[in-house]
């Protein structure tokens, strides 16, 4: 495959009514990756989703999947492409063998043979209602319709909610062993970074139509840190680039920078000593969405940082 | 296309037998017991099939199926939104057609010739099929964006009580229906109460007048059904 992005999304601005969903989003994913595009309900992850698709037209910017326009192009590109969608409705007077039989005409490209390998690795009871299955089964017959089409790219969006926590990690463990293993890049959307976390290489953060950041995991995990400073240090916490949240507590100031090498060796030419905390997927979204750039007295309990 | 029709009919085929099963049978009843005079009572038959069937097929088809939410899966398919509105349309024609066919059929079985000449008849259920689908195609389009059934039950009884309204206005003012006044050549209910009375060259107008207007309704229902909705972010 070429170096050309698998999905490339540039300035793309949407709004409902009055609402602007999309505001200047801008993203890409490369090929063979496995990328988090993360934010909280109602951040624009599943109309931009659904632009990738073709099922909804930005009202400016561009949009290309696979090098294609999914507004011009939109049958190729779902040809193309695999799709689990969030609470993914089935139809559920079919039984599970029929579904395959009603999907697979719809893909020139539809592997039977691995199509059965699914089924049977999935465990999925052929002659049961769609609507008998469990949820983990539904999530997982919904898995098998997207990928038995041998998709050059895999979009999930919140795939698993809904889920109990094991079924969670199964699904993830079969994310991971057949997308991972065959190269196919995956755009995985969701608010659970917990779940994400052990499989993205990429991440993006999207708050109020906007990407925040979008980085590799390991780049975030290396940059993004929580830094601890004596409270005497305030002013010169303050001055820093890059605060993503601030909060004091006593006689100290918890401090998420952005990137935090410049801001250690700046803080320690003043001679001010810092404590570094490594920060997981989770803080670091959260210190993006819902940091505070200003100091609280009844800022956040230190215990977090501890 | 054929998986399309496929999955239409097995959504379907239980109300269309149904349908069909319950026209035919208060047509056979009635007929066989003789308690009013064959004409009247395949006239209230044919009512109930003009004022039900396209009622119940066009909420049927792309309203229950959006509040399930399986319309949206559907329109995720590498398919283009016609196909699947075609399929649609086959089936809701079969939903106004069959139960009526089914009717004609056991009406005339049970008393063809028998008070009403054969010709009557066969025009009478010929009108009411009609009827029904002029019906059927303003329901259909009106309530393809609704979001449920319910609201596209509402929209169906306001497109029946709407030309209701029409065509007594118009027959309390005076219309007979031999006239080709646009009102009265572009009402559905025109083919079933007025065609008996109006001249044939009338007849014809409001038929094609209707089918125009029905491509037109299903072109606009096209457009509309492809337009994403404005949901959840």
């Amino acid at each position: 495959m070429s170096d050309q992005p698998v999905i490339e999304i540039s300035g793309v601005v949407k709004t409902f009514g009055r609402k602007r969903v999309l505001d200047g989003e801008t993203f890409a994913v490369q090929a063979g990756q496995t990328f988090a595009f993360l934010g909280r309900n109602g951040a624009g992850k599943t109309t931009t989703i659904r632009m990738l698709l073709g099922l909804i037209k930005p009202d400016s910017g561009t949009v290309r999947v696979l090098g294609l326009d999914p507004q011009k192009q939109p049958l190729e590109v779902r040809r193309r492409v695999g799709y689990v969608a969030e609470d993914q409705a089935m139809f559920g007077w079919m039984r599970v063998s029929q579904i395959i039989s009603f999907i697979a005409p719809f893909y020139p490209k539809w592997d039977h043979g691995w199509a059965r390998q699914l089924s049977e690795r999935f465990e999925l009871p052929l002659s049961t209602k769609v609507k008998h299955l469990s949820k983990g089964q539904g999530v997982r017959l919904a898995l098998l319709l997207a990928l038995a089409h041998r998709p050059e790219l895999v979009i999930l969006d919140d795939p698993t909610l809904g889920l109990d926590p094991i079924m969670r990690k199964e699904f993830l463990r079969d994310l991971v062993t057949y997308l991972q293993g065959e190269r196919v890049t995956v755009f995985f959307s969701s608010h659970l970074l917990y779940e994400v976390e052990p499989v993205a290489d990429a991440v993006a953060i999207l708050d109020h139509g906007q990407v925040l950041r979008q980085d590799s995991t390991e780049n975030l995990r290396a940059q993004i840190k929580r830094l601890i400073v004596p409270a005497t240090a305030e002013a010169a916490v303050r001055e820093l680039p890059g605060i993503l949240d601030i909060a004091r507590c006593g006689r100290q100031v918890a401090v998420v920078v952005s990137d935090a090498a410049p801001a250690v060796a700046a803080l320690e030419h003043e001679g001010i000593a810092v404590q570094e905390i490594d920060l997981n997927l989770d803080e670091i979204f959260e210190a993006y969405v819902i940091g505070r750039k200003e100091p609280a007295n009844a800022g956040p309990p230190l215990e977090r940082v501890a | 296309m054929q998986g399309l029709l496929w999955k239409e009919w097995h959504e379907q085929r239980w109300k269309l037998a149904f349908g069909s099963l319950m026209l035919a049978a208060f047509a056979f009843v009635g007929l066989r017991a003789r308690v009013i005079a064959d004409d009247s009572l395949l006239r209230y038959v044919c009512g109930i099939a003009v004022l039900l069937l396209p009622l119940l097929s066009s909420t049927a088809l792309v309203a229950a199926e959006r509040s399930d939410g399986t319309l949206g899966s559907l329109l995720a398919l590498p398919v283009q939104a016609w196909r699947v509105l075609v399929a649609k349309t086959v089936m809701g024609v079969a939903l106004c057609a069959g139960p009526i066919v089914l009717t004609a059929m056991v009406s005339f079985a049970v008393s063809g010739g028998r008070e009403m000449p054969a010709g009557a008849m066969a025009g009478m259920f010929a009108r009411t099929l009609l009827a029904a689908l002029s019906l059927f195609f303003w329901m259909f389009a009106l309530s393809v964006r609704l979001p449920n059934e319910t609201r596209a039950a509402l929209v169906a009884v306001g497109v029946l009580v709407g030309w209701l309204i029409v065509s007594l206005g118009l027959y309390s003012a005076g219309a007979r229906g031999t006239e080709p006044s646009l009102l009265w050549v572009t009402n559905p209910f025109f083919l079933f109460f007025m065609g008996r009375d109006g001249q044939s060259s009338v007849l014809a107008i409001a038929i094609c007048m209707q089918a125009i207007i029905a491509l037109a309704l299903w072109l606009w229902a096209v457009r509309q059904f492809a337009k994403p909705q404005e949901g959840r972010s």
